[in-house]
């Protein structure tokens, strides 16, 4: 707001070049030498400058400046230097000649400067960065309205605006938004059917009581709405629908890079996506949720479930740059959780919130040690590469950080000591973060303490050992090298369980008397069976040997190759066997671990951050969260800068709304569902995005009910009935930004593809699992979320509907494009379902090949399947007419033996022109506005 | 819009409303809906069905625009006294006086003032290419630019611009007009297809090639329509002629007839404009239905724009198709004028996106930076204007060639120029522009456009001339333009 002042004035006139001008000429010295210590974030001896009025006003001690008499004033001895004043500005170059000849002239002048002026807010004062509070609820005229606390403040503001909002939407159309909104899927048409009857509708969907006023029917009754809800939030397909969600604010990608070599994200990182699906399933607190992507190495280190949600920390891994992969993290922890562009002060301090390029250095220092790793999992294998959990954990737990001149690498401050931590402006208002190393457990550190690791190391120790005695066993005559097999397998079996048990008493804690003499004898038992293997490898190549001297003997070409190969073999074994001999006289306690050994304490630096974040006295967090849920209900934000809630951000539309909601999802132990309940079943949702306002006179029996397009409610912004006090809220709030109707929304592109399959039948609601193959989303059917996505490795289909970039997407963008047309004209998919469900539909309504009397019963099928309502007699009757025509034009075939084929991709026409128009007109309706619009 | 005027516009444009159901394909065409709006309002008297407000000396743009900030020093407008005084501090040279100029204060529109960059930088920068006079017009452009220095005779070069953001939110500003503090505001291209609407139905009006600018500095919103509403986006196109446009046909196995797939599209039509009925005031609505009417034509339409296997050796070579270099830019360059040749209204191609403040953003090591980038983009440029030319398409096509702003005279650091937003060049061509000739002019260093100054929306105000519009009649009620917004046009320029 103070940037939008200066603006407005610099563009003032220059034209009375006589008098100085206190704007252009004035302000900017102020601003450019003085206000970084006399502004608002900083006044020095009490000193500021940076408005006029403040000038004037000076100190408490006295003023700074008298107009009329410039001499006098302390302000300009003070850039002058005079005597006995400290000269200013004190750091920096001192004001030039020209500047000081213009203040001393503006001061003599009088010190004029605009009434109009704005007085720089202090930055700590901004709203955001403020706990917020629950105000009282707004007393509002029309009680009747609210059905909850969420409408007192929309109503609030629509009595201060003058809006009346629009009726409530009708019951199916209001189905069919809240079941998109939550589980990302259409209602079938039965369940529209019966929602509406219980509604007391009872005339199928859309069906509006015919020439009566649906004001004045009692309808709707909460109950059933309610019943919907906890359906819905019930739901395993709710995780999956928000689950894309908060994919796309946490940047969710799959690994990619070139060809087989990782360069982004992680492989496995699927778990991330899975953890993602089952918290918000089972409603886990968002302040939890928090703390296990950041830091559940710290705070549940044993357990391999949360430890999946730091695919949070290891998305950002860039195998070429650790400066970018740690910028990004900074970045995206900033913006997902606090709405802070925190990235805005990594080349100098932030331009408008008050971050200094130090304190996001600080920030990064919280991440500075750690690191990802691949850990294994039951089931996983060997190999936690090939299949195990991809995890962060602080590797380098002295690891520095330097702040970048301009933000360059090459440029380090090394003279710098830059310690963990948050932005001063934050400390106060919420609290200090407190940073405590975490001891881990050994089971955390060392995963060969896991049973999981030991148990399949014994296993696999045995088996080789029974194998190689049931060799010798089932040999008559067994000779030396299956008995040194054997010999070499026990021992190493032996050494493996001495190994296990020297862990135990060093890795207990504290670790037992006997962990020293364990150790060394782990050690030798470790070294005896190296040796005996060494045996077994000599006795095998000597035999080796033997064998090639002996085909040489029968050999006609008489190649010695193989014989001089085979000594050679024979004579590194020996050799080996004499090294392993060796270190037999060895008595140290060195044995190999069952896993890698990691730090056994964590710097606890993210733990804290996460308890920071997630504290109740953070302003930001649950402000900025509970407005990413208003978005995806409501189609447009509280506030519009989603990821940015500091000063250069937007203020919200409904502020105290907003805090309401932050408050009470704090309240309700940082449920989501509990706020996706209050806003689904407040009086606000159930608003129409169109049609008459509440009270109004309705258009008689509605334009789609009887096709009459007349009557229009206003004329020329005010009602077309004088009798009416009601005003056109289109013409008072175009925008909508006061929320006098539901906004329309274009269905999300994963909503497209999931809603054309389910409609089908064809969903495979199959969960969790390793990524699908992006290229087989047209023909294969589990929902999208589970495709890979990542940098090109993502859906094209998905990437027409504006899918999410993987990179950073925290709010969908909803074009329309000639190019989303013809993903739904031509992809397979479309043309599929489409012939599917009409096949589905003819069944229903018994439709008989080239009977035409079915063809109307056909017409409201499928408006009901695809659109959730009945068509408009208009809307019928260019059903019925293309259905005719159609069948005219197609081609029969008879001979067509495929038509029952339901192999994706491959599903052909209906040889019958009467069902295969019937599948065109279905086809056109999923490609309806209509169908892909959440109105 | 008002509720009643859009839904009576809403029933007119589908040809039904008060006269039942007709046919309307053809009635639903730009500008209707707009014409009826407009003239109940009493805004304007043209623009409708497509005509303008005067004689158009141009029927298309091609609008070429550097991400990232291009020095205009070094580019267009040499300034040999940066390197009499290099090493200088500019209060020690003869032009000491730049620095204290009002215009320094008028000009910007900072907010903070310790930025790391978008300062003025005080130690005077030498010219790091040579110029030559080129042309019989003999206008000076420097070395980095030889191809478009060879055709400077079909150029007007405006070195008066400048601009009031300091950072790249100026890419955006560039295309609405607007700083980026203001907001999001429809942009020239959109305000040329609300004006004009389309020529050829079987392609978008207004196409974007390239990487649009990055979501830093404006994202989508560069090409966007904002209030105009949606169906005067911008949309983008792949220059891939192996892909040129995904689902372009029925997959062959699912049998999908011409006839089938057309009786289709009608009956879509219809029950889209039946859904206008209950839903007057979406203007999503209105864009839906467009966007079907233009991608059943695009489907062959498309590929047939992208087949530059069609364009002769030397054609091809003219765009420096056959170089690494110049390859990925000379397509797009060649994309471009494949589509205004087909129609097309407005091609905006954009080169220099690197997700971030744009290549371009030279704050150090200018020269590699900039010997690079020219090395891309001049021999396409220049083969795109002997192109039209040679095809008789210049006189009516207008090239515009842009960046966000210009960079600092004073060095950032040891080999880098900061972003300068006092004064930099642009350069139009065609289109009723007259040729080789320089209009405006910076001061000795290359500070302040001093002669001649422009800001942004004159270059606008003057496409929109040229193309027979009047920047003033462009209005949509409800939503107040401020002077700023019209721009003068460059009448200097002109033919």
């Amino acid at each position: 707001m103070l940037m939008l002042a200066i603006i407005s004035w610099t563009t003032a006139s220059l034209e009375a070049a006589d008098k100085v001008d206190y704007v252009t000429q004035i302000k900017p010295i102020f601003t450019h030498h003085c206000s970084m210590c006399h502004g608002a974030v900083k006044q020095k001896g009490g000193i500021r400058v940076d408005a006029g009025v403040l000038i004037h006003k000076g100190t408490d001690d006295g003023a700074i400046i008298a107009p009329g008499k410039a001499d006098e004033s302390l302000l300009l001895r003070a850039v002058i230097g005079a005597e006995g004043v400290e000269k200013m500005p004190k750091d920096g170059k001192p004001l030039s000649a020209e500047q000081i000849a213009l203040l001393k002239r503006w001061i003599n002048e009088g010190a004029a400067y605009p009434k109009e002026e704005i007085i720089p807010l202090d930055p700590a004062k901004h709203w955001a960065f403020n706990v917020p509070m629950k105000s009282e609820l707004p007393k509002v005229k029309d009680e009747a309205w609210s059905k909850n606390p969420i409408d007192a403040f929309i109503a609030a503001q629509h009595e201060k605006q003058g809006l009346t909002p629009l009726e409530e939407a009708e019951p199916n159309v209001w189905l069919r938004r809240v079941y998109l909104d939550l589980i990302g899927l259409p209602p079938t048409e039965a369940e529209t059917a019966a929602f509406v009857k219980e509604c007391g509708e009872g005339q199928g969907p859309g069906a509006k009581g015919q020439g009566s006023n649906p004001q004045s029917t009692i309808r709707n009754p909460q109950s059933a709405y309610d019943r919907v809800v906890e359906k819905l939030l019930a739901s395993p397909r709710y995780g999956e629908r928000w689950g894309r969600h908060w994919m796309d604010i946490w940047r969710y990608s799959d690994w990619y890079g070139y060809q087989k070599e990782l360069r982004n994200s992680q492989k496995h990182i699927w778990r991330w996506r899975d953890w993602i699906i089952e918290s918000l399933n089972a409603d886990k607190p968002y302040d939890r949720m928090i703390v296990e992507m950041l830091a559940a190495d710290e705070a549940a280190p044993t357990d391999q479930d949360a430890l999946r949600a730091t695919g949070f920390l290891t998305r950002n891994y860039y195998k070429f740059n650790r400066h970018v992969w740690l910028d990004s993290t900074v970045e995206h922890t900033g913006k997902a959780f606090l709405g802070l562009t925190l990235n805005c002060a990594r080349c100098h301090d932030h331009m408008y919130d008050p971050v200094s390029q130090e304190e996001y250095y600080k920030f990064r220092a919280i991440f500075e040690p750690y690191q990802v790793r691949y850990d294994r999992v039951p089931g996983g294998g060997n190999d936690a590469e090939k299949n195990g959990l991809s995890r962060a954990y602080d590797a380098e737990l002295n690891a520095k950080t330097f702040l970048f001149e301009r933000g360059n690498d090459k440029m380090p401050r090394e003279e710098l000591v830059i310690t963990p931590g948050v932005p001063k402006v934050f400390v106060t208002a919420a609290r200090d973060m407190s940073i405590a190393q975490v001891d881990l457990p050994a089971e955390a550190y060392y995963p060969g303490m896991q049973p999981l690791i030991r148990e399949s190391a014994l296993a696999a120790a045995e088996k080789e050992w029974k194998s190689r005695l049931a060799a010798v066993e089932k040999t008559e005559q067994p000779g030396e090298l299956l008995q040194k097999q054997a010999d070499a397998a026990e021992a190493e079996l032996n050494a493996l369980k001495a190994r296990i048990a020297a862990d135990d008493a060093r890795f207990a804690a504290p670790p037992s008397a006997d962990a020293g003499n364990l150790a060394k004898e782990a050690a030798r038992l470790s070294r005896q069976a190296k040796v005996v293997a060494a045996e077994a490898a000599e006795v095998e190549a000597r035999q080796q040997v033997a064998a090639t001297e002996q085909a040489l003997a029968n050999d006609e070409k008489k190649n010695a190759k193989p014989v001089d190969d085979a000594k050679k073999k024979l004579d590194a074994a020996q050799k080996e066997l004499v090294k392993a001999r060796d270190t037999l006289q060895k008595t140290d306690d060195q044995y190999a671990a069952l896993s890698a050994i990691y730090p056994a304490t964590s710097t606890g630096r993210r733990h804290a951050l996460a308890q920071w974040i997630t504290s109740k006295k953070n302003p930001l967090t649950a402000r900025v969260v509970v407005n990413h849920i208003w978005l995806r209900h409501f189609g447009s934000p509280l506030v519009s800068t989603v990821f940015d809630f500091g000063l250069s951000g937007k203020p919200p539309t409904h502020p105290q709304l907003l805090d309401w909601l932050a408050v009470e999802l704090m309240e309700h132990n940082w449920s989501h569902k509990h706020i996706h309940r209050l806003i689904v079943t407040s009086r606000a949702y159930r608003m129409a995005s169109n049609g008459v306002p509440y009270g109004a006179p309705s258009r008689q029996g509605g334009a789609r009910a009887t096709g009459n397009a007349e009557a229009p409610p206003f004329r020329d912004g005010a009602p077309a009935n004088p009798q009416s006090a009601i005003r056109d809220p289109q013409s008072i709030d175009p925008d909508n930004t006061w929320l006098w109707r539901m906004n329309s929304r274009r269905m999300e592109a994963e909503i497209v593809r999931d809603s054309v399959i389910h409609l089908a039948g064809r969903l495979d609601t199959t969960m969790a699992g390793p990524e699908l193959d992006e290229n087989a989303g047209l023909t294969t059917y589990r929902r999208s979320i589970y495709y890979r996505h990542a940098m090109e490795k993502q859906m094209v289909f998905l990437e027409m509907f504006d899918g999410a970039s993987p990179t950073e997407c925290y709010r969908r963008a909803e074009t329309i494009a000639p190019q989303q047309a013809l993903a739904m004209v031509n992809s397979s998919l479309s043309v599929d379902m489409a012939r599917l469900i009409a096949r589905d539909l003819a069944a229903k309504v018994d439709a008989k090949p080239d009977d035409e009397t079915s063809n109307a019963r056909f017409v409201t099928a499928a408006f009901a399947r695809i659109l959730s309502r009945a068509p408009s007699e208009q809307e019928r009757a260019a059903c019925l007419a293309f259905l005719l025509e159609q069948t005219r034009i197609l081609p029969g075939n008879a001979s067509a033996k495929d038509a029952n084929e339901t192999k994706p991709g491959q599903i052909k026409p209906s040889s019958v022109p009467s069902l295969r128009a019937m599948e065109n007109f279905v086809h056109v309706l999923l490609n309806h506005h209509e169908f892909v619009t959440i109105r | 819009m008002n509720h009643q005027n859009s839904r009576r516009a809403f029933l007119a444009d589908i040809g039904m409303g008060f006269t039942g159901l007709a046919a309307g394909a053809m009635l639903f065409r730009d500008g209707v809906s707009r014409s009826l709006a407009s003239t109940e309002s009493g805004v304007t008297d043209a623009g409708s069905l497509g005509l303008p407000h005067h004689l158009p000396r141009a029927k298309r743009v091609i609008w070429l625009f550097m991400s990232g900030g291009t020095s205009h020093m070094e580019s267009f407008d040499p300034k040999p006294a940066l390197s009499k005084y290099a090493g200088k501090e500019i209060k020690e040279t003869p032009f000491a006086s730049a620095l204290e100029s009002p215009l320094t204060k008028e000009n910007v529109r900072i907010v903070v003032p310790n930025d790391a960059n978008g300062h003025i930088w005080h130690k005077l920068y030498p010219l790091q290419v040579g110029f030559k006079k080129r042309g019989h017009s003999g206008i000076e452009v420097s070395d980095w630019w030889p191809h478009v220095g060879s055709v400077i005779d079909e150029i007007a070069v405006v070195r008066s611009m400048w601009t009031t953001d300091n950072n790249h939110g100026a890419q955006l500003q560039f295309h609405t007009g607007r700083h980026r503090l203001d907001g999001f505001y429809p942009t020239i291209g959109a305000w040329t297809h609300y004006g004009l609407g389309a020529i050829n139905e079987n392609l978008p009006s207004f196409v974007v090639l390239g990487t649009p600018i990055a979501d830093c500095c404006g994202g989508n919103e560069g090409h966007g329509g904002d209030y105009l509403g949606p169906e005067h986006n911008g949309i983008r196109l792949n220059v891939d002629p192996k892909n040129p446009l995904p689902f372009a046909s029925p997959p062959v196995a699912s049998g999908v007839t011409p006839d089938e797939q057309k009786s289709k599209f009608d009956l879509l039509n219809k029950l889209n404009k039946l859904g206008g009925i209950e839903y007057p005031d979406d203007p999503a609505l209105t864009a839906r239905i467009k966007s079907y009417e233009l991608a059943y034509r695009m489907q062959t339409a498309v590929p047939e724009t992208m087949r530059f296997s069609e364009e002769s050796d030397a054609t091809q070579e003219l765009y420096g198709l056959n170089e690494k270099p110049t390859q990925d830019f000379g397509r797009l360059c060649l994309a471009a004028r494949r589509l205004v040749e087909r129609g097309v209204r407005f091609v905006q191609v954009f080169h220099g996106s690197n997700g971030g403040a744009g290549a371009w953003d030279s704050h150090a090591k200018l020269k590699d930076n900039h010997s690079k980038l020219c090395g891309q983009v001049d021999k396409p440029i220049a083969g795109l204007i002997k192109d039209l030319k040679q095809r008789g398409m210049l006189d009516d096509t207008l090239v515009v060639w842009g960046t966000e702003f210009g960079r600092t005279p004073g060095a950032q650091n040891s080999d880098g120029r900061d972003h300068h937003p006092y004064g930099f060049s642009i350069w139009l061509a065609g289109g009723g522009v007259k040729g080789g000739i320089v209009h405006g002019a910076t001061d000795e260093l290359g500070f302040h456009a001093v002669e001649n100054r422009h800001y942004i929306t004159d270059l606008h105000a003057t496409v929109l001339h040229q193309l027979g519009l009047d920047s003033r009649r462009l209005n949509v009620p409800g939503r107040k333009r401020l002077e700023i917004d019209y721009g003068q046009v460059i009448k200097g320029i002109l033919t």
